[in-house]
Protein backbone atom coordinates (compact mmCIF):
# COMPACT_ATOMS: atom_id res chain seq x y z
CA UNK A 1 0.00 0.00 0.00
CA UNK A 2 0.77 3.41 -0.66
CA UNK A 3 0.62 6.32 1.93
CA UNK A 4 -1.12 9.49 -0.09
CA UNK A 5 -2.31 13.06 1.02
CA UNK A 6 -3.90 14.76 -1.89
CA UNK A 7 -6.57 17.85 -1.60
CA UNK A 8 -9.88 16.59 -3.39
CA UNK A 9 -12.47 19.35 -4.45
CA UNK A 10 -10.96 21.89 -1.41
CA UNK A 11 -10.51 18.99 1.62
CA UNK A 12 -7.47 17.58 2.86
CA UNK A 13 -7.21 13.39 2.59
CA UNK A 14 -4.65 10.99 4.25
CA UNK A 15 -5.10 7.96 2.32
CA UNK A 16 -3.85 4.36 1.99
CA UNK A 17 -4.17 3.13 -1.90
CA UNK A 18 -2.43 -0.14 -3.91
CA UNK A 19 -0.40 0.56 -6.11
CA UNK A 20 -2.90 -0.03 -8.93
CA UNK A 21 -5.53 1.68 -7.80
CA UNK A 22 -6.38 4.47 -10.34
CA UNK A 23 -7.56 8.00 -9.34
CA UNK A 24 -10.88 7.11 -10.48
CA UNK A 25 -11.32 4.02 -8.55
CA UNK A 26 -10.20 6.33 -5.61
CA UNK A 27 -12.69 8.97 -6.31
CA UNK A 28 -15.29 6.67 -6.94
CA UNK A 29 -14.85 3.61 -4.46
CA UNK A 30 -12.54 5.04 -1.64
CA UNK A 31 -14.13 8.69 -1.31
CA UNK A 32 -17.85 7.87 -2.72
CA UNK A 33 -17.37 10.53 -5.30
CA UNK A 34 -19.24 9.19 -8.05
CA UNK A 35 -20.11 12.32 -10.60
CA UNK A 36 -17.00 11.00 -12.44
CA UNK A 37 -18.14 7.69 -14.35
CA UNK A 38 -16.42 4.62 -15.48
CA UNK A 39 -17.11 4.72 -19.08
CA UNK A 40 -14.38 2.79 -21.45
CA UNK A 41 -11.72 2.60 -18.69
CA UNK A 42 -9.09 3.23 -21.35
CA UNK A 43 -8.94 6.91 -21.95
CA UNK A 44 -11.37 7.14 -25.39
CA UNK A 45 -14.51 8.45 -23.72
CA UNK A 46 -13.38 10.94 -20.86
CA UNK A 47 -16.62 10.30 -19.10
CA UNK A 48 -13.99 10.27 -16.34
CA UNK A 49 -12.43 13.60 -16.75
CA UNK A 50 -11.70 15.54 -13.91
CA UNK A 51 -9.41 18.49 -13.29
CA UNK A 52 -5.94 18.10 -11.25
CA UNK A 53 -4.22 21.44 -10.18
CA UNK A 54 -5.75 22.85 -13.37
CA UNK A 55 -4.97 20.57 -16.41
CA UNK A 56 -8.11 18.56 -17.41
CA UNK A 57 -7.45 14.14 -16.89
CA UNK A 58 -8.72 11.11 -17.53
CA UNK A 59 -9.03 9.81 -13.65
CA UNK A 60 -8.94 6.38 -15.58
CA UNK A 61 -5.72 6.51 -17.18
CA UNK A 62 -3.82 8.48 -13.67
CA UNK A 63 -2.98 6.13 -10.83
CA UNK A 64 -4.21 7.27 -7.53
CA UNK A 65 -0.28 7.13 -6.06
CA UNK A 66 0.73 10.06 -9.04
CA UNK A 67 -2.09 12.54 -7.73
CA UNK A 68 0.08 12.33 -4.63
CA UNK A 69 0.23 16.36 -3.50
CA UNK A 70 -2.05 17.48 -5.94
CA UNK A 71 -5.33 19.25 -6.21
CA UNK A 72 -8.39 17.65 -7.79
CA UNK A 73 -11.23 18.89 -8.77
CA UNK A 74 -14.45 16.85 -9.51
CA UNK A 75 -18.09 17.91 -10.83
CA UNK A 76 -19.13 17.65 -6.73
CA UNK A 77 -16.79 20.48 -6.17
CA UNK A 78 -17.93 22.85 -9.13
CA UNK A 79 -21.36 24.08 -7.38
CA UNK A 80 -21.57 25.45 -4.15
CA UNK A 81 -24.74 24.75 -1.78
CA UNK A 82 -25.93 28.05 -3.19
CA UNK A 83 -25.80 28.48 -6.90
CA UNK A 84 -24.51 26.09 -9.98
CA UNK A 85 -21.25 27.19 -11.54
CA UNK A 86 -22.01 29.33 -14.84
CA UNK A 87 -21.48 26.29 -17.05
CA UNK A 88 -23.94 24.31 -15.11
CA UNK A 89 -26.54 26.78 -15.53
CA UNK A 90 -25.42 27.04 -19.30
CA UNK A 91 -25.83 23.55 -19.51
CA UNK A 92 -29.31 23.98 -17.91
CA UNK A 93 -30.59 26.64 -19.64
CA UNK A 94 -29.37 25.23 -22.76
CA UNK A 95 -31.02 21.76 -22.35
CA UNK A 96 -26.87 20.74 -23.36
CA UNK A 97 -27.45 17.11 -21.77
CA UNK A 98 -29.67 14.62 -22.56
CA UNK A 99 -28.91 11.41 -21.03
CA UNK A 100 -26.33 13.22 -19.16
CA UNK A 101 -23.72 10.31 -18.68
CA UNK A 102 -21.31 12.35 -20.04
CA UNK A 103 -21.99 15.52 -18.48
CA UNK A 104 -19.85 15.70 -15.39
CA UNK A 105 -16.59 15.06 -17.86
CA UNK A 106 -18.03 18.06 -20.70
CA UNK A 107 -18.46 20.13 -18.15
CA UNK A 108 -15.32 20.12 -16.55
CA UNK A 109 -13.60 19.82 -20.13
CA UNK A 110 -15.19 23.41 -20.38
CA UNK A 111 -14.01 24.39 -17.27
CA UNK A 112 -10.38 23.64 -18.07
CA UNK A 113 -10.74 25.33 -21.27
CA UNK A 114 -12.79 28.42 -20.01
CA UNK A 115 -10.04 28.63 -17.15
CA UNK A 116 -7.02 28.51 -19.87
CA UNK A 117 -8.83 30.27 -22.60
CA UNK A 118 -11.54 32.57 -21.20
CA UNK A 119 -12.45 34.32 -24.84
CA UNK A 120 -12.63 30.85 -27.13
CA UNK A 121 -13.70 30.80 -30.50
CA UNK A 122 -16.39 28.37 -31.43
CA UNK A 123 -13.77 25.94 -32.90
CA UNK A 124 -11.46 26.58 -29.46
CA UNK A 125 -14.16 24.83 -28.01
CA UNK A 126 -15.05 22.06 -30.35
CA UNK A 127 -11.12 21.09 -29.49
CA UNK A 128 -12.02 21.31 -26.15
CA UNK A 129 -14.42 19.01 -26.06
CA UNK A 130 -13.34 16.65 -28.77
CA UNK A 131 -11.83 14.15 -26.09
CA UNK A 132 -15.31 13.38 -24.32
CA UNK A 133 -18.09 11.43 -26.49
CA UNK A 134 -21.42 12.18 -26.39
CA UNK A 135 -23.67 9.57 -28.13
CA UNK A 136 -27.21 11.98 -27.84
CA UNK A 137 -26.91 15.15 -28.50
CA UNK A 138 -24.56 15.57 -31.37
CA UNK A 139 -22.84 18.56 -28.80
CA UNK A 140 -24.01 21.29 -30.48
CA UNK A 141 -26.14 22.47 -27.37
CA UNK A 142 -23.26 22.04 -25.24
CA UNK A 143 -21.13 24.31 -27.70
CA UNK A 144 -23.52 26.64 -27.27
CA UNK A 145 -23.93 26.53 -23.75
CA UNK A 146 -19.81 26.81 -23.06
CA UNK A 147 -19.54 29.96 -25.05
CA UNK A 148 -21.97 31.58 -23.29
CA UNK A 149 -20.91 30.61 -19.87
CA UNK A 150 -17.87 31.90 -21.42
CA UNK A 151 -19.65 35.17 -21.62
CA UNK A 152 -20.85 35.16 -18.60
CA UNK A 153 -17.49 34.54 -16.50
CA UNK A 154 -15.85 37.33 -18.59
CA UNK A 155 -18.75 39.51 -16.76
CA UNK A 156 -20.38 40.48 -20.37
CA UNK A 157 -23.90 39.41 -19.65
CA UNK A 158 -25.34 39.00 -15.34
CA UNK A 159 -26.70 35.91 -16.13
CA UNK A 160 -27.53 32.86 -18.39
CA UNK A 161 -30.86 33.16 -18.70
CA UNK A 162 -32.80 33.69 -22.32
CA UNK A 163 -30.85 33.11 -25.27
CA UNK A 164 -27.44 33.42 -25.89
CA UNK A 165 -25.81 37.09 -26.45
CA UNK A 166 -22.59 35.31 -27.81
CA UNK A 167 -23.84 32.31 -29.92
CA UNK A 168 -26.09 31.52 -32.24
CA UNK B 1 -7.87 19.56 -53.65
CA UNK B 2 -11.24 19.93 -51.80
CA UNK B 3 -14.06 19.80 -53.65
CA UNK B 4 -17.57 21.38 -52.32
CA UNK B 5 -20.67 19.46 -52.77
CA UNK B 6 -24.28 19.40 -51.44
CA UNK B 7 -27.11 16.58 -51.46
CA UNK B 8 -30.71 16.43 -50.47
CA UNK B 9 -32.66 13.66 -48.88
CA UNK B 10 -36.30 13.32 -48.14
CA UNK B 11 -37.91 10.50 -45.55
CA UNK B 12 -41.20 8.93 -44.02
CA UNK B 13 -41.28 7.49 -40.79
CA UNK B 14 -44.29 5.72 -38.77
CA UNK B 15 -45.29 6.49 -35.23
CA UNK B 16 -45.78 3.46 -33.16
CA UNK B 17 -45.75 -0.19 -33.96
CA UNK B 18 -46.66 -1.70 -37.15
CA UNK B 19 -50.39 -3.03 -36.78
CA UNK B 20 -49.54 -4.72 -33.32
CA UNK B 21 -50.88 -3.43 -30.18
CA UNK B 22 -48.78 -0.43 -28.26
CA UNK B 23 -50.86 0.71 -26.00
CA UNK B 24 -49.80 3.50 -22.78
CA UNK B 25 -51.58 4.28 -19.69
CA UNK B 26 -51.66 6.91 -18.01
CA UNK B 27 -53.06 8.18 -14.75
CA UNK B 28 -54.08 12.02 -13.39
CA UNK B 29 -54.87 13.41 -10.45
CA UNK B 30 -55.26 17.30 -9.17
CA UNK B 31 -54.34 18.01 -6.38
CA UNK B 32 -56.09 20.69 -3.48
CA UNK B 33 -52.61 22.91 -3.39
CA UNK B 34 -53.48 23.06 -7.62
CA UNK B 35 -50.97 21.32 -8.75
CA UNK B 36 -51.15 17.62 -10.39
CA UNK B 37 -49.61 14.08 -10.59
CA UNK B 38 -49.02 12.48 -13.44
CA UNK B 39 -48.50 8.59 -13.06
CA UNK B 40 -46.98 7.53 -16.53
CA UNK B 41 -44.90 3.62 -17.03
CA UNK B 42 -42.78 4.94 -19.54
CA UNK B 43 -39.72 6.54 -18.56
CA UNK B 44 -37.10 9.22 -19.12
CA UNK B 45 -33.88 8.65 -21.27
CA UNK B 46 -32.60 11.95 -21.81
CA UNK B 47 -35.03 12.72 -24.94
CA UNK B 48 -36.93 14.71 -22.46
CA UNK B 49 -40.39 12.81 -22.61
CA UNK B 50 -41.07 13.21 -19.34
CA UNK B 51 -40.81 16.94 -19.30
CA UNK B 52 -43.07 17.06 -22.72
CA UNK B 53 -45.83 14.92 -21.15
CA UNK B 54 -46.29 16.75 -18.07
CA UNK B 55 -45.99 20.21 -20.45
CA UNK B 56 -49.32 18.04 -22.25
CA UNK B 57 -50.52 17.03 -18.43
CA UNK B 58 -50.48 21.01 -17.37
CA UNK B 59 -51.95 22.02 -20.98
CA UNK B 60 -55.33 20.04 -20.49
CA UNK B 61 -55.33 21.43 -17.12
CA UNK B 62 -54.57 25.06 -17.45
CA UNK B 63 -51.77 24.83 -15.00
CA UNK B 64 -47.99 25.29 -15.21
CA UNK B 65 -45.56 23.01 -16.44
CA UNK B 66 -43.97 23.11 -13.29
CA UNK B 67 -47.29 22.18 -11.48
CA UNK B 68 -47.35 18.77 -12.68
CA UNK B 69 -44.99 16.01 -10.44
CA UNK B 70 -44.25 13.39 -13.42
CA UNK B 71 -44.26 9.77 -11.55
CA UNK B 72 -42.53 7.49 -14.04
CA UNK B 73 -40.71 3.86 -15.03
CA UNK B 74 -41.73 2.34 -12.12
CA UNK B 75 -44.17 -0.58 -12.56
CA UNK B 76 -45.03 -1.45 -8.97
CA UNK B 77 -47.39 2.30 -9.10
CA UNK B 78 -47.25 3.15 -12.03
CA UNK B 79 -49.56 2.27 -15.72
CA UNK B 80 -48.73 0.13 -18.36
CA UNK B 81 -46.88 1.61 -21.24
CA UNK B 82 -44.83 0.07 -24.34
CA UNK B 83 -42.46 1.62 -24.18
CA UNK B 84 -39.68 4.44 -24.84
CA UNK B 85 -39.75 3.19 -28.79
CA UNK B 86 -40.99 3.26 -31.91
CA UNK B 87 -40.97 7.15 -31.77
CA UNK B 88 -43.97 7.02 -30.02
CA UNK B 89 -43.85 8.47 -26.61
CA UNK B 90 -45.51 12.29 -27.26
CA UNK B 91 -47.69 10.73 -29.62
CA UNK B 92 -49.01 7.39 -27.86
CA UNK B 93 -48.12 8.42 -24.53
CA UNK B 94 -49.10 11.93 -24.77
CA UNK B 95 -52.77 11.24 -26.31
CA UNK B 96 -53.09 8.73 -22.83
CA UNK B 97 -51.93 11.50 -20.69
CA UNK B 98 -54.09 14.06 -22.57
CA UNK B 99 -57.03 12.05 -22.41
CA UNK B 100 -56.98 11.02 -18.44
CA UNK B 101 -56.19 15.33 -17.25
CA UNK B 102 -59.26 15.61 -19.49
CA UNK B 103 -60.79 13.07 -17.18
CA UNK B 104 -60.05 14.43 -14.16
CA UNK B 105 -60.79 17.97 -15.92
CA UNK B 106 -64.24 17.04 -16.39
CA UNK B 107 -65.12 16.02 -12.63
CA UNK B 108 -63.75 19.58 -11.92
CA UNK B 109 -66.13 20.82 -14.49
CA UNK B 110 -68.64 18.88 -13.49
CA UNK B 111 -68.10 20.33 -9.23
CA UNK B 112 -67.51 24.09 -10.37
CA UNK B 113 -70.26 24.42 -12.95
CA UNK B 114 -73.48 25.02 -9.72
CA UNK B 115 -70.77 26.94 -8.02
CA UNK B 116 -70.44 29.26 -10.90
CA UNK B 117 -74.06 29.18 -12.30
CA UNK B 118 -73.33 27.44 -15.37
CA UNK B 119 -73.22 24.05 -17.10
CA UNK B 120 -69.92 22.05 -17.04
CA UNK B 121 -69.67 22.49 -21.20
CA UNK B 122 -69.36 25.98 -20.54
CA UNK B 123 -66.25 25.78 -18.37
CA UNK B 124 -62.55 26.05 -19.27
CA UNK B 125 -59.60 25.58 -17.47
CA UNK B 126 -56.89 28.31 -17.66
CA UNK B 127 -54.28 30.03 -15.79
CA UNK B 128 -55.11 27.64 -12.57
CA UNK B 129 -58.54 28.47 -12.70
CA UNK B 130 -61.71 26.84 -13.57
CA UNK B 131 -63.28 30.04 -15.68
CA UNK B 132 -66.52 30.36 -17.77
CA UNK B 133 -65.67 30.20 -21.09
CA UNK B 134 -65.74 34.17 -22.63
CA UNK B 135 -66.18 35.31 -18.92
CA UNK B 136 -62.69 34.71 -16.92
CA UNK B 137 -63.34 36.96 -14.15
CA UNK B 138 -66.22 34.20 -13.34
CA UNK B 139 -63.74 31.67 -11.81
CA UNK B 140 -62.78 29.36 -9.37
CA UNK B 141 -59.41 28.67 -7.98
CA UNK B 142 -58.38 24.67 -9.53
CA UNK B 143 -56.89 23.60 -6.31
CA UNK B 144 -60.58 25.28 -4.68
CA UNK B 145 -62.36 22.98 -7.02
CA UNK B 146 -60.37 20.24 -6.35
CA UNK B 147 -60.95 20.57 -2.69
CA UNK B 148 -64.35 20.82 -3.11
CA UNK B 149 -64.44 17.70 -5.51
CA UNK B 150 -62.68 15.46 -2.69
CA UNK B 151 -64.21 16.92 0.27
CA UNK B 152 -67.93 17.82 -0.26
CA UNK B 153 -68.74 16.14 -3.23
CA UNK B 154 -66.70 12.65 -2.51
CA UNK B 155 -65.52 12.46 -5.87
CA UNK B 156 -61.75 13.17 -5.93
CA UNK B 157 -60.62 14.77 -8.98
CA UNK B 158 -58.76 11.75 -11.02
CA UNK B 159 -58.36 10.52 -14.37
CA UNK B 160 -56.99 7.29 -15.74
CA UNK B 161 -57.02 6.81 -19.66
CA UNK B 162 -55.23 4.65 -22.17
CA UNK B 163 -54.48 5.57 -26.01
CA UNK B 164 -53.52 2.68 -28.56
CA UNK B 165 -53.09 4.05 -32.14
CA UNK B 166 -55.75 2.68 -34.30
CA UNK B 167 -54.63 0.50 -37.15
CA UNK B 168 -55.91 -1.70 -39.88
CA UNK B 169 -54.29 -5.32 -40.71
CA UNK B 170 -52.60 -5.24 -44.45
CA UNK B 171 -54.20 -7.61 -46.57
CA UNK B 172 -51.77 -10.10 -47.62
CA UNK B 173 -53.18 -10.15 -50.65
CA UNK B 174 -53.52 -6.53 -51.63
CA UNK B 175 -51.13 -5.17 -49.15
CA UNK B 176 -53.87 -2.61 -48.23
CA UNK B 177 -54.21 -1.92 -44.86
CA UNK B 178 -53.04 0.78 -42.55
CA UNK B 179 -50.25 -0.24 -40.85
CA UNK B 180 -49.96 3.20 -39.13
CA UNK B 181 -52.00 6.15 -37.54
CA UNK B 182 -49.43 8.77 -38.53
CA UNK B 183 -45.97 9.42 -40.27
CA UNK B 184 -43.85 12.15 -40.16
CA UNK B 185 -41.67 13.66 -42.94
CA UNK B 186 -37.96 15.36 -42.88
CA UNK B 187 -35.89 16.99 -45.38
CA UNK B 188 -32.08 17.29 -44.59
CA UNK B 189 -29.36 19.01 -46.59
CA UNK B 190 -25.87 18.34 -46.07
CA UNK B 191 -22.95 20.66 -47.73
CA UNK B 192 -19.27 18.65 -47.88
CA UNK B 193 -16.02 19.25 -48.54
CA UNK B 194 -14.05 16.12 -50.33
CA UNK B 195 -10.62 16.32 -50.75
CA UNK B 196 -10.04 14.20 -54.20
CA UNK B 197 -6.46 13.43 -53.48
CA UNK B 198 -7.34 11.40 -49.80
CA UNK B 199 -10.80 11.16 -49.91
CA UNK B 200 -11.64 12.72 -46.70
CA UNK B 201 -15.13 14.73 -46.19
CA UNK B 202 -15.56 17.33 -43.78
CA UNK B 203 -19.56 17.48 -43.39
CA UNK B 204 -19.51 21.51 -43.22
CA UNK B 205 -23.22 22.33 -42.26
CA UNK B 206 -26.89 19.91 -42.49
CA UNK B 207 -29.99 21.92 -42.57
CA UNK B 208 -32.73 19.83 -41.44
CA UNK B 209 -36.38 20.27 -42.06
CA UNK B 210 -38.57 18.21 -39.69
CA UNK B 211 -42.67 17.69 -39.68
CA UNK B 212 -43.23 16.51 -35.96
CA UNK B 213 -46.64 17.76 -36.16
CA UNK B 214 -47.09 20.56 -33.32
CA UNK B 215 -43.90 20.63 -31.75
CA UNK B 216 -44.48 20.71 -27.74
CA UNK B 217 -41.02 21.48 -26.71
CA UNK B 218 -39.37 22.95 -29.99
CA UNK B 219 -35.34 23.07 -28.02
CA UNK B 220 -36.26 19.56 -26.81
CA UNK B 221 -37.20 18.98 -30.70
CA UNK B 222 -33.85 20.72 -31.55
CA UNK B 223 -32.08 18.24 -29.16
CA UNK B 224 -33.33 14.94 -31.19
CA UNK B 225 -32.74 16.32 -34.39
CA UNK B 226 -28.80 17.66 -33.52
CA UNK B 227 -28.55 14.16 -31.60
CA UNK B 228 -30.04 12.45 -34.23
CA UNK B 229 -27.80 14.03 -36.73
CA UNK B 230 -24.71 12.63 -34.89
CA UNK B 231 -25.89 9.44 -35.23
CA UNK B 232 -26.62 9.57 -38.95
CA UNK B 233 -23.14 11.35 -39.94
CA UNK B 234 -21.48 8.78 -38.39
CA UNK B 235 -23.22 5.84 -40.02
CA UNK B 236 -22.50 7.89 -43.12
CA UNK B 237 -19.13 8.29 -42.53
CA UNK B 238 -17.44 6.38 -39.56
CA UNK B 239 -19.29 3.55 -37.54
CA UNK B 240 -18.69 0.31 -38.39
CA UNK B 241 -18.54 -3.24 -36.51
CA UNK B 242 -15.60 -5.48 -37.98
CA UNK B 243 -15.82 -9.10 -37.39
CA UNK B 244 -13.06 -11.39 -37.89
CA UNK B 245 -13.41 -15.02 -40.30
CA UNK B 246 -15.01 -16.53 -37.09
CA UNK B 247 -17.32 -13.97 -36.20
CA UNK B 248 -15.45 -12.26 -32.96
CA UNK B 249 -16.03 -8.28 -33.21
CA UNK B 250 -12.64 -6.92 -33.41
CA UNK B 251 -13.07 -3.53 -32.50
CA UNK B 252 -15.53 -3.89 -29.78
CA UNK B 253 -14.50 -0.70 -28.21
CA UNK B 254 -13.95 3.33 -28.67
CA UNK B 255 -11.03 3.05 -29.87
CA UNK B 256 -11.52 1.27 -33.20
CA UNK B 257 -15.24 2.09 -33.51
CA UNK B 258 -15.01 5.19 -34.47
CA UNK B 259 -17.93 7.71 -33.55
CA UNK B 260 -18.13 11.64 -33.74
CA UNK B 261 -16.44 13.93 -31.80
CA UNK B 262 -17.44 17.62 -31.38
CA UNK B 263 -14.78 17.92 -34.23
CA UNK B 264 -16.50 16.14 -36.68
CA UNK B 265 -20.03 17.70 -36.50
CA UNK B 266 -21.47 20.11 -38.84
CA UNK B 267 -22.97 23.45 -37.91
CA UNK B 268 -26.63 22.23 -37.90
CA UNK B 269 -29.97 24.38 -38.77
CA UNK B 270 -33.18 23.01 -37.57
CA UNK B 271 -36.12 23.85 -39.04
CA UNK B 272 -39.40 23.07 -38.03
CA UNK B 273 -42.47 22.73 -40.56
CA UNK B 274 -44.35 23.47 -37.79
CA UNK B 275 -48.25 21.71 -38.52
CA UNK B 276 -50.63 20.49 -36.77
CA UNK B 277 -52.24 16.55 -36.77
CA UNK B 278 -55.45 16.35 -35.33
CA UNK B 279 -54.82 12.78 -34.40
CA UNK B 280 -51.78 13.49 -31.45
CA UNK B 281 -51.65 15.56 -28.39
CA UNK B 282 -52.18 18.98 -29.20
CA UNK B 283 -51.02 18.53 -32.50
CA UNK B 284 -48.07 16.48 -32.08
CA UNK B 285 -46.31 13.40 -33.37
CA UNK B 286 -43.32 12.03 -32.86
CA UNK B 287 -39.69 12.77 -33.64
CA UNK B 288 -37.00 10.35 -32.41
CA UNK B 289 -35.83 7.72 -34.58
CA UNK B 290 -36.73 10.23 -37.87
CA UNK B 291 -34.01 12.60 -36.96
CA UNK B 292 -31.75 10.39 -38.42
CA UNK B 293 -33.10 8.59 -40.86
CA UNK B 294 -32.24 10.88 -43.97
CA UNK B 295 -28.45 12.01 -42.79
CA UNK B 296 -26.42 9.24 -44.25
CA UNK B 297 -28.34 9.64 -47.92
CA UNK B 298 -27.99 13.52 -48.02
CA UNK B 299 -24.12 13.45 -47.13
CA UNK B 300 -23.85 10.39 -49.74
CA UNK B 301 -25.39 12.86 -52.02
CA UNK B 302 -23.61 15.42 -51.61
CA UNK B 303 -20.35 13.43 -51.82
CA UNK B 304 -21.59 12.47 -55.08
CA UNK B 305 -22.21 16.02 -56.33
CA UNK B 306 -18.44 17.33 -54.67
CA UNK B 307 -16.36 14.16 -56.62
CA UNK B 308 -19.08 12.16 -58.65
CA UNK B 309 -18.77 8.91 -57.16
CA UNK B 310 -21.67 6.63 -55.98
CA UNK B 311 -20.63 4.94 -52.81
CA UNK B 312 -23.19 2.08 -51.71
CA UNK B 313 -21.71 0.84 -48.67
CA UNK B 314 -21.52 2.28 -45.16
CA UNK B 315 -19.57 4.06 -44.01
CA UNK B 316 -18.63 6.12 -46.78
CA UNK B 317 -14.88 6.06 -45.37
CA UNK B 318 -11.89 8.49 -47.05
CA UNK B 319 -10.60 4.58 -48.81
CA UNK B 320 -13.56 3.81 -50.47
CA UNK B 321 -13.91 7.26 -51.45
CA UNK B 322 -10.67 7.21 -53.41
CA UNK B 323 -10.95 3.74 -54.37
CA UNK B 324 -14.25 5.08 -55.85
CA UNK B 325 -12.51 8.38 -57.47
CA UNK B 326 -9.08 6.68 -59.05
CA UNK B 327 -11.24 3.93 -61.10
CA UNK B 328 -13.78 6.52 -61.74
CA UNK B 329 -11.33 8.14 -63.95
CA UNK B 330 -12.02 11.75 -65.42
CA UNK B 331 -15.35 10.09 -67.26
CA UNK B 332 -17.84 10.85 -64.21
CA UNK B 333 -16.90 14.20 -63.15
CA UNK B 334 -19.66 16.61 -62.15
CA UNK B 335 -19.64 19.41 -64.85
CA UNK B 336 -23.44 20.30 -64.18
CA UNK B 337 -23.73 22.75 -61.15
CA UNK B 338 -26.13 21.81 -58.17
Amino acid sequence: MIDISLTVNGGRHELSVSPETTLLGLLRNQLGLTGAKLGCDVGDCGACTVIIDGRSVNACLMLAAQADGCSVLTIEGLATREQLHPIQQAFEVHASLQCGFCGPGIILSAKALLDGNPDPSRQDVREGLSGNLCRCTGYAKMIEAVLQAACVMRGETEDVDGKSKAGS
Amino acid sequence: MKKRGRGIACMWYPIGFTVAANPSAATVKINEDGTATLLTGTVETGQGALTVLGQIAAEALGIAADDVHVVSGDTDVTPMDTGAIASRTTYVTGNAVKLAAEKARAILFEVAAPMLGVRPEQLEARDRKIQVQSFPQRHLAIGDVALQAQSVKGQPAIGSASWNPPTVPMDPDTGQGKPFNTYVYATQIAEVDVDDETGEVDVLRIIAAHDCGTPINPMLVEGQVEGGISMGLGFALQEEILFDAEGRQINPNLTNYIMPTSMDMPEIEVVFVDNYDPTGPFGAKGVGEPTSVPTAAAILNAIHDAVGVRITSLPATAEKILAAIKSRGTDGLKNIKA
